[in-house]
C-alpha cells in the first residue's frame, strides 16, 4: 500500500494505516528530536507527542512531502520539550562505570553490526557533532539537523520551521560557520576520516 | 586575497545546498577560483556539510505506534446497540410504571371496598355495629330507599352468623325487624326475590380478577432488561477485542 492511500485510510480514522506511517517515520523523527534536544528520554517523549498531534492534526495535511510535515511537528514538539526543560530543569542520569565515572556513549545503544573501531569512530563523531549543535541557539538547530542531517531543502525547511526561505537561508549558514569552527575545536580529537582538512577547492 | 563577508558565506552555503541560480552560481565559481580564503571556505562548509551527515543515524528506542486509547478512538458499536440502549430506557420506564400501576391498583382495590373493609364489624356484631344500627328502629325514613331485596339478604346471614350473645344481638335482630317491614313501604312488589339473585352483585365484585397487564408489563420489563445487559456485553466485547488487536 502506497503512502498517499495510507495518509488518505488515517485522515478517516484508520489508525492501523496511521501506525503503519509511524513505524516508516519513527527513526526520522526519533534522530530530529534526539539532535534538537540532546536527550534520548526526552527525545522519545517529543517523538510520542509530535505522532499523537500529527493523528490529532492529519486533516490539517494538505499535501506535499508527509515526512516534512512530520518532522515540522517533531520540531515543534522539541520547543516545547525545550521550554518545558527551561521551566523545570533536570540532571540526566547517565551510566557509570564501574569506577563510578559516566558512560556518555552507552554501549546498549551501539550498532552491533559495526565493528568495534567503527563503533568508536562513530561515538566520538557523534559527540562532537551533539557537543557543537548543544551550542548553537534552539533556532539554528533546528534547521541545521533538518538540512544537514534529515536532507530537506530549503522549502520543507521553511515548512517545518515556519519562517520564511531567506530566514532559513541566512541562519543555515550561521549555523554551519559555527559548526565548522566547534568541530575544527576538536581537531585530533576526531577520527582522521572526520578530520576538517585542507583540500583542494571546488 | 579578500575579508570574506557573511553574505559571502551565506552564498556559499546556499551554493552547496543548489539553492542559487545559473547566473548566481557561474559568478561565485569565478569568484572562488580567483580567491584563496573563498576557495578555503567553500572546502570547510563543504566538509562541515558531509561530517553533518555522516552523524549516526539511531534506531527509535522503541515502536511508537499509538494504541486507540492514547488516539481517543472508541471502539466500534455493534449495529444493535442503538436500539438495544433504547430498549434499556424503556425497560426502566416500564419497571417504574409497573411499579408504579400496582401500587395505584392495591390503593384503589382497598379504597373502593368500603365494604370489605366493614365486613367484619358489620357481619360480626361488634360494638361499632351497635353503635350505627342502635337508632334503626326509630328512624325508618331514611332507609326507605334502600331496595327491600337487600332485606333478606342481609337479615338472612345476620342471624346465624352472629354467635354473640347478649347486647350485640339485639340491633341484629333490629335490622331483622326492619327488613321485615320495608317491603310495605318501598317496593311495590310484595314477593322476595330468591336470596341467590340479591347476592349476585356482591359476588361478582368480591373475587378480583388480577388486569392480564400486571402480567405483560413485567414480562417486557425482563424483556428489556435481558436485552440491555446483552448491549452492556455487546460493548465490552467490542472494546476488549479492538484493545488486543492493537
Amino acid at each position: 500500500m502506497d503512502e498517499s492511500t495510507l495518509i488518505l485510510d488515517a485522515q478517516h480514522g484508520d489508525l492501523n494505516a496511521f501506525n503503519t506511517l509511524v513505524l516508516a517515520y519513527q527513526d526520522a523523527l526519533y534522530n530530529t528530536a534526539l539532535r534538537i534536544l540532546n536527550d534520548e528520554d526526552q527525545a522519545a517523549d517529543a517523538t510520542q507527542e509530535a505522532f499523537l498531534s500529527a493523528f490529532r492534526a492529519l486533516n490539517s495535511y494538505r499535501g506535499g512531502s508527509f515526512r516534512a510535515w512530520l518532522l515540522r511537528t517533531v520540531t515543534n514538539a522539541c520547543y516545547d520539550e525545550l521550554r518545558r526543560k527551561k521551566r523545570r530543569p533536570t540532571t540526566p542520569l547517565e551510566p557509570e562505570t564501574t569506577d563510578g565515572e559516566e558512560i556518555e556513549s552507552p554501549a546498549w545503544m551501539a550498532d552491533p553490526h559495526a565493528s568495534p573501531e567503527e563503533t568508536l569512530d562513530q561515538a566520538e563523531l557523534e559527540h562532537a557533532i551533539q557537543h557543537c549543535l548543544e551550542n548553537l541557539p534552539t533556532d539554528f538547530r533546528a534547521v541545521v539537523v533538518l538540512a544537514d542531517i534529515q536532507g530537506l531543502d530549503y522549502t520543507e525547511v521553511a515548512v517545518a520551521v515556519r519562517k520564511p526561505l531567506g530566514t532559513v537561508k541566512s541562519r543555515l549558514a550561521r549555523a554551519r560557520l559555527r559548526l565548522r569552527e566547534c568541530l575544527q575545536g576538536f581537531g585530533e580529537l576526531l577520527p582522521a576520516a572526520f578530520r576538517l582538512e585542507e583540500e583542494s577547492s571546488i | 586575497m579578500t575579508t570574506l563577508t557573511f553574505r559571502d558565506m551565506e552564498n556559499l552555503s546556499a551554493y552547496l545546498d543548489g539553492q542559487l541560480s545559473p547566473v548566481e552560481k557561474t559568478r561565485l565559481e569565478q569568484r572562488v577560483q580567483s580567491d584563496p580564503a573563498l576557495a578555503s571556505a567553500l572546502v570547510e562548509l563543504r566538509q562541515t556539510h558531509r561530517l553533518l551527515a555522516l552523524a549516526p543515524h539511531r534506531r527509535a528506542p522503541r515502536n511508537f505506534t499509538l494504541t486507540p486509547k492514547m488516539a481517543g478512538i472508541r471502539p466500534p458499536v455493534p449495529r444493535l446497540v442503538p436500539a438495544l440502549s433504547w430498549a434499556s430506557a424503556v425497560a426502566m420506564l416500564l419497571f417504574i410504571f409497573t411499579i408504579g400501576a400496582n401500587l395505584v391498583g392495591q390503593f384503589s382495590f382497598a379504597a373502593s371496598s368500603p365494604m370489605m373493609a366493614n365486613a367484619p364489624s358489620g357481619l360480626g356484631g361488634g360494638p361499632a355495629a351497635a353503635a350505627t344500627l342502635a337508632p334503626a328502629p326509630s328512624g325508618f325514613a331514611p332507609l326507605a330507599p334502600v331496595p327491600a331485596t337487600a332485606a333478606p339478604a342481609t337479615a338472612a346471614p345476620a342471624a346465624p352468623v352472629n354467635p354473640v350473645p347478649g347486647q350485640n344481638l339485639q340491633p341484629t335482630q333490629s335490622v331483622s325487624a326492619y327488613g321485615a317491614v320495608a317491603p310495605d313501604l318501598a317496593t311495590p312488589e310484595p314477593t322476595f326475590a330468591p336470596s341467590t339473585r340479591s347476592t349476585q352483585p356482591f359476588q361478582k365484585t368480591s373475587p378480583r380478577q388480577p388486569s392480564p397487564w400486571l402480567f405483560i408489563w413485567p414480562a417486557l420489563a425482563l424483556l428489556l432488561g435481558g436485552l440491555a445487559i446483552l448491549t452492556l456485553w455487546l460493548n465490552k466485547r467490542a472494546f476488549h477485542r479492538r484493545n488486543s488487536h492493537s
